[in-house]
């Protein structure tokens, strides 16, 4: 038996990604992911004026921003008990869910797609077909998705000013109100996208994609049609199953969703928070304090177990040549290793089709890409509802000027569902400053470490067992990370080198 | 054709982003029209892999016409760079490798400009820009470091840089235009006006109608640490995303594009002597100012004190 490791460095994950997998006749027998990159971002917010929270955070990420944003808002509202009114909540929500159709489009059409045209299928019968879709920055697809999500952002910048890096959600509300003009752009911007996913992605209406309720439904309709068959969807289908995607890349059953689009009044959200456990196949409602880090593989000093992010301590402790591999820290719901994103986000909101779907041939590559694009479809009904909503509250309040001078100690948190999945931002303030802040993004939940436990995490998982018969072009591998559209950049613990002795400095 | 790398170091991913964005022209246009051949991005290219880009450049098989750094240049801990590495080499190391292969060497985004928000105090990652740590020269590669054609890095400021400023710059380096600089590098062609220029709330800022709660109609210039009249980017003379700017949204410009940025202060209040602004318009005279500003308010027709105008 041959044991050997190997580095892969890949891109088109929103940074880059360094991982090592050990193979043993060729099948992972072991993975360990390995962020590249410590920002420090937690240490440049303590001392700082709470609002700043406000302006600092979305730059943690630049696909994710406006969701970055939201959990910082959702904070400081709830460390001072803040309500905000309804109007402003629906803008909030329409500027959202606009960042993730922009996420899920980019993430399928220019960062896992592009894999398709690999040398490896240049033999594969629909190689032409993928090629002309799919080339980046040439395809057909890739053109429509460059065009639509240029146009969707300008949602976002007509609420919020621009699009990536705005601060336009305030603690009490929104900066500035809808008006006639934002929403009729909107809706002009809106109806043109959906014309283009119906055209070019789907290959058919919305309304009656969307209506599909089983996996029968889905291949049914796409083959009724030439169109749906070549189609953006219609060749990822069939390309993917047929290459095995839908039997690849397996991680964990349980799943986390902190909920889509808050309510105005209530903790309700219109898809719901919860987490779904796979050894019971129930659906339990989410406990932030179930919420815990270890850090027993990572380069942190070493507490037992794991720690709530409020109680949490990142104190780091290099130790070279032990079994440690990361700055990651490892979070764990309950004892749980979870994954998060949309896949996990519809699945817990009951969507008859991923249920069925899910139910049928468990977690896999293709699912949790499938998933992405048919949330891009959900959003951009709910987008449409969400500006009827805006328009019917013109005459609300779009601000309530809190009027805080010195804001109040305590502890406090912000939860809300990123385009990656599950995004939380814990805050504590002492003397009126942040004394503490917290951020435990998607891609750490997906994309974790080894626990105290020795669980591996999510993405660990979904490698373990899989062959690679040439690891100079680790095709596969490439397609499991990307399905799992991991955000480096968004990782803001990760530190490392995958080098580890030419990290003893 | 002109070859271009575009590296990440210490970066968000928001310059990328804010590139899927421009739409005059938009990146494929620069692909197709401008004949830029992009060897490397981190989200966008999937022909080679990093190394082999690396080698082909190394070992002049390649040329490298453009190089672009998105990102902070981590230079921690301890000098070794190892916050920020690729296959365990710092990063910095490779960019000090190579830069001086390349033709035009551009900074997109303050991070790789000025450090950035990775530099805030307490600056975790000792990192810096190319050329300048918040605005004093030097940086990664020091203030006299020059490319191969005698240019020093130019600095597409911004967090994230503005998107149509970005391609236009590339644009103009693909057609050979000369490039003009400003005192902190940034090419004037983008940089001379004001945030201030163009914002829909002027006609309050100019009979001094300011607001002091956020969320209103009025200028956010006095009370609430609006640095619009400070702060040279095209933001309200080419629009975000086709549509609008923070300002004109009710949202305070936080002077992104200044090597200070973010400003190591509360983000919302402008910090003052006596009633006026500690840090005035650019190259306006104290006395003065304060005499026109006493004038403007007199002179506030009752619409703009109403605050009648939607921004």
């Amino acid at each position: 038996m041959s044991r050997i490791t190997v580095d892969i460095d890949l891109n088109r994950v929103e940074g880059d990604l360094e991982f090592q997998v050990d193979l043993e006749d060729g099948v992972v027998v072991d993975a360990r992911c390995v962020g590249t990159l410590y920002r420090g971002f937690e240490q440049i917010m303590i001392g700082r004026a709470p609002r700043d929270a406000l302006v600092i955070t979305p730059r943690v990420c630049g696909i994710c921003g406006t969701a970055h944003l939201y959990a910082a808002t959702l904070a400081l509202e709830q460390i001072a008990h803040i309500t905000p009114p309804a109007h402003a909540v629906q803008v909030r929500n329409l500027c959202l869910m606009a960042e993730t159709l922009q996420s899920d489009l980019r993430q399928s059409f220019l960062f896992f797609t592009p894999d398709f045209c690999n040398a490896n299928y240049a033999a594969h019968p629909l190689a032409a077909e993928l090629r002309d879709a799919f080339t980046p920055l040439k395809g057909s697809v890739v053109r429509g998705t460059l065009k639509a999500t240029r146009d969707v952002l300008g949602i976002v910048a007509l609420f919020g000013g621009q699009w990536p890096h705005s601060t336009y959600m305030l603690p009490g509300g929104i900066s500035q109100p809808a008006n006639s003009r934002r929403i009729l752009d909107s809706r002009g911007i809106l109806a043109a996208v959906r014309a283009w996913f119906e055209q070019a992605v789907i290959g058919g209406r919305l309304e009656e994609w969307m209506a599909l309720d089983s996996a029968d439904a889905l291949f049914r309709w796409q083959a009724a049609a030439a169109g749906r068959e070549r189609s953006a969807l219609g060749l990822f289908n069939r390309f993917s199953r047929d290459i095995g995607l839908h039997r690849l890349g397996r991680g964990t059953g349980h799943l986390l969703s902190y909920g889509v689009n808050p309510q105005p009044l209530g903790e309700a959200r219109e898809l719901p928070a919860g987490f779904f456990n796979a050894d019971t196949q129930q659906i339990e409602t989410l406990d932030q304090s179930q919420i815990n880090e270890h850090v027993r593989h990572s380069w942190f000093l070493d507490y037992p177990g794991g720690r709530h992010p409020w109680e949490g301590e990142t104190i780091p402790d290099h130790q070279p040549g032990s079994d440690r591999y990361t700055w990651a820290k490892a979070p764990r719901y309950g004892d749980k290793v979870v994954q998060t994103g949309p896949l996990a986000e519809l699945r817990i909101a009951g969507e008859p089709l991923i249920s069925d779907l899910l139910a049928r041939e468990g977690d896999n590559t293709w699912l949790r890409q499938f998933a992405r694009l048919r949330r891009a479809g959900w959003l951009i009904g709910a987008m449409s509802e969400t500006l009827q909503a805006i328009k019917a509250s013109m005459d609300q309040p779009h601000y309530i000027d809190p009027g805080i001078d010195i804001w109040p100690d305590g502890e406090s948190y912000g939860l809300v569902e990123a385009a990656r999945g599950g995004l939380g931002h814990w805050l504590r303030i002492r003397n009126g400053v942040i004394d503490k802040y917290q951020i435990v993004t998607p891609t750490a939940w997906n994309a974790s470490p080894r626990d105290s436990a020795g669980r591996h995490g999510h993405w660990e998982q979904s490698i373990i067992g899989l062959p690679v018969p040439d690891p100079a072009n680790p095709v596969d591998i490439g397609h499991i990370v990307r399905s799992h559209d991991p955000c480096l950049v968004c990782t803001v613990h990760f530190i490392g080198s995958q080098r580890k002795t030419h990290f003893n400095v | 054709m002109a070859n271009i790398v575009w590296m990440q170091t210490g970066a968000c991913s928001g310059d990328s982003m804010a590139l899927l964005c421009a739409d005059r022209p938009s990146i494929e246009n620069l692909v197709e029209h401008y004949g830029l051949n992009f060897l490397w991005h981190p989200s966008l290219t999937a022909e080679h892999r990093f190394g082999d880009v690396l080698d082909a450049l190394l070992s002049g098989r390649e040329k490298l016409d453009i190089l672009c750094i998105e990102g902070s240049l981590m230079t921690g801990p301890n000098g070794s760079g190892q916050y920020d590495t690729w296959k365990g080499r710092a990063k910095i190391d490779i960019v000090r490798q190579l830069a001086p292969l390349a033709t035009h060497v551009v900074a997109m985004g303050t991070c790789a400009a000025f450090g950035g928000v990775h530099a805030a105090g307490p600056n975790p990652t000792d990192c810096t820009g190319l050329q300048y740590l918040n605005n004093q020269p030097g940086g990664l590669l020091g203030a006299d470091w020059r490319t191969r054609h005698g240019q020093p890095v130019i600095n597409v400021a911004g967090c994230p840089a503005h998107p149509n400023t970005m391609t236009r710059l590339l644009a103009m380096l693909a057609e050979n235009e000369p490039i003009a600089l400003d005192t902190l590098n940034r090419p004037t062609a983008f940089f001379s006006t004001l945030v201030h220029q163009g914002c829909t709330r002027n006609e309050y800022h100019e009979y001094d109608i300011e607001d002091n709660v956020l969320g209103g109609r009025g200028c956010l210039f006095f009370n609430l640490g609006c640095r619009g009249p400070q702060t040279v980017a095209p933001c309200n003379s080419e629009l975000w995303n086709g549509q609008n700017s923070k300002t004109r949204a009710g949202v305070p410009c936080f002077g992104c594009t200044s090597p200070d940025f973010p400003a190591n202060r509360d983000l919302f209040v402008t910090p003052k002597i006596g009633v006026v602004p500690k840090f005035l318009p650019l190259g306006v005279a104290r006395a003065k100012y304060m005499a026109y500003k006493n004038l403007a308010r007199a002179a506030a027709p009752e619409r703009v004190v109403k605050r009648e105008m939607e921004p």
